[in-house]
């Protein structure tokens, strides 16, 4: 069980390598993986697609600076987010905004699994933390 | 006023745009105190992580798209898809002498009730162990308070001593013996003023034990006066296995303290045979490949990295180290056993025979030894018991043979009842270790034959009854032999003169 589990894991590692072009992920080589798995069945398909899907996922969220914010956003601040993101990874990073009211103030950004916090809400939980 | 209102402004301001960078994960799976991690693609190994509702992690085991963390702390309310965070921080330990006379978790957290413990310095728990060039050799003696042990298998201050025997054959006995003789020497030395003197502080790490055991040796060690001198690092069996994995290495970054600050400590690792089955449930968990009895492949560092740490250091302090492995069924070769065995600096062998037989302590002479020897021995005890290890052995031998026939010559069974007096002498109670003055004026009275006259089954009567001679009489006899460490000429004859004495005393 544990083998397959691995086996899985592996065959979705290559899949995902051969997903990405000069490191961010093409649409078309993933339509082509999945035609590919479409025809040719692995042991464990389910598996499989599940950690192709994880590994893709985390792959897109480097590429993105998700930007929570409670009070308004203007697309220059994105912009300048968005470069200053680009500056810090060494690639394109694109800034997507939502808008969040329990961070009573301030901004989140997300990239990956890197978070930049700077909203009341993250000082007062910190500040709780300490207490 | 507007003006001072700008100022609050601007400070709050300043507050609202100061960022923090956190490196995020998700639980993936969580089970029996180890979590998989999708994310926290920064972190480094054995950092802290911080779960949601207080409770910490280490990690362990760094893989390629997930991270492996035990948990250490309430799980009961962590579930998969939880945020965990990376700190930055090793995992750490207050340390220091605010711990002394407390008792802690297994990352310094006071469960004794007694309010928080003032400490102003952390250590971290996983250290590597001071090299070869810092180091010292040992000659300096951590006396037990055990006869059997201070005359034949001497411990030094730095020394990795382990202890080794059965269930039940008296190994924790054994421990908090040396821990309540280290506070009796500790109050003795500090009232004496001696600016030389360097008090030993203990520190007992419990590792799987049962409560009530825990609370029996903070009761003794409480009712002996050697707690304000002791600090307890309780992993009870009700611990997850990563506190108790974690354990005794927080107990060795305390005693590290008194080491690296010019003092010396002592630290009992009771025991490391439990400490070995905890690292090897997290190991499963983590799915690391299993070796021999599925203790995973580095089970042997595991020991190694933590009994390195206990040294003596050239112009600093020493850390001596008591860990103590249970075997099954006497089985000295089992995995764990040979482990420690081939890492310390010797072993204390407890056989269930000897206990069984009313022999307390039941140290096994023929295999216990101590690898620093008579270095770690004051003069005074090498004069009078340094042959004692050899002729105990020869009597073990002789009364082996003696078995199978009932014709033996004088001489063979003036051998066979000197050695059954010695180990009548060799007898002692429970949390009552003797000072090592008084243990050379009895080793002394024995090699000049008081003993010879006395029915063996009277010789522990007569023993006592000279100890308590000679502490109620002749205290400045034994101040002097303490103070001098050596039998001179003239010590010799104030020992002989007052053994005459307390014969006629004493009627059998």
């Amino acid at each position: 069980m544990a083998a397959h589990a691995k086996a899985a894991q592996q065959l979705a590692r290559q899949l995902f390598r051969m997903s990405v072009v000069d490191g961010t992920v093409s649409a078309e080589r993933i339509a082509g993986v999945l035609a590919f798995l479409e025809k040719n069945r692995p042991p464990n398909p389910v598996v499989v697609l599940k950690a192709y899907r994880r590994l893709v996922a985390a792959e897109i969220a480097r590429g993105v600076a998700a930007v929570e914010h409670a009070g308004a956003v203007d697309e220059a601040m994105l912009g300048a987010i968005a470069a200053a993101m680009s500056r810090r990874y060494g690639r394109p990073v694109a800034a997507t905004a939502t808008p969040n009211a329990a961070l009573l103030a301030g901004l989140r950004v997300r990239v990956g699994d890197d978070v930049y916090e700077s909203s009341i809400a993250g000082q007062l939980a910190a500040l709780a933390s300490a207490v | 006023m507007s003006t001072v209102l700008e100022q609050i402004e601007l400070e709050i301001a300043k507050l609202s745009n100061k960022g923090i960078k956190k490196n995020t994960g998700i639980i993936r799976t969580i089970a029996d105190g180890v979590a998989k991690i999708d994310g926290l693609s920064d972190v480094m190994y054995n950092e802290m992580v911080q779960f949601p509702g207080g409770a910490i992690g280490i990690a362990l085991n760094l893989e390629e798209d997930e991270v492996g963390c035990v948990i250490l702390g309430d799980i009961a309310n962590l579930k998969e898809g939880d945020e965990v965070t990376t700190t930055g921080r090793l995992l750490s330990v207050p340390v220091g002498k605010g711990l002394l006379g407390r008792t802690v978790d297994a990352l310094g957290n006071p469960v004794d009730g007694k309010g928080p413990v003032e400490v102003k310095e952390y250590y971290p728990v996983e250290r590597i162990a001071p090299g070869v060039v810092v180091r010292k050799s040992v000659s300096q003696a951590l006396f037990t308070g055990i006869m059997a042990i201070d005359s034949m298998i001497p411990i030094g201050r730095g020394q990795r001593e382990l202890i080794i025997g059965d269930r039940g054959t008296g190994k924790t006995t054994i421990t908090i013996d040396t821990i309540i003789n280290q506070a009796k020497i500790n109050k003795v030395g500090l009232a004496s003023g001696d600016p030389k003197f360097r008090p030993v502080y203990s520190i007992y790490v419990a590792v799987g034990q049962k409560n009530s055991n825990i609370v029996r040796t903070l009761s003794a060690l409480e009712a002996a006066g050697a707690l304000e001198f002791t600090i307890v690092v309780a992993a009870p069996a009700a611990d997850n296995p990563a506190n108790l994995y974690i354990a005794p290495y927080a107990g060795a970054a305390m005693g590290e303290w008194f080491m690296e600050n010019d003092m010396d400590a002592l630290i009992v690792y009771d025991d490391l045979s439990k400490h070995a089955v905890a690292y090897r449930q997290i190991s499963l968990i983590l799915k690391r490949p299993s070796g021999r009895e599925a203790y995973p492949g580095d089970v042997f560092y595991l020991h190694s990295r933590l009994l390195e740490r206990a040294a003596r250091l050239e112009g600093k302090g020493s850390l001596t180290a008591l860990p103590v492995i249970e075997t099954l069924a006497g089985d000295v070769s089992a995995y764990i056993s040979t482990n420690v065995i081939s890492i310390t600096d010797g072993q204390i062998f407890l056989e269930t025979d000897l206990f069984n037989q009313g022999i307390r302590p039941a140290v096994s002479v023929g295999l216990s030894v101590s690898r620093v020897g008579s270095a770690a021995q004051i003069k005074a005890t090498k004069q009078v018991g340094g042959k004692l290890k050899g002729e105990l052995a020869q009597f073990r031998e002789l009364a082996a043979f003696a078995q199978f026939g009932s014709d033996l010559d004088a001489r063979t069974k003036a051998q066979l009842e000197r050695g059954n007096r010695i180990v009548e002498l060799f007898k002692q109670p429970a949390f009552s270790p003797q000072p090592i003055e008084l243990q050379v004026a009895v080793l002394f009275a024995m090699q000049k034959g008081f003993f010879e006259p006395i029915e063996i089954r009277k010789v522990v009567d007569a023993a006592n009854s000279l100890k308590s001679f000679f502490t109620t009489r002749k205290e400045a006899l034994l101040a002097e032999v303490r103070t001098k460490a050596a039998l001179d000429k003239e010590l010799e004859a104030k020992l002989q003169a007052a053994c005459e004495e307390w014969k006629v005393s004493f009627a059998p």
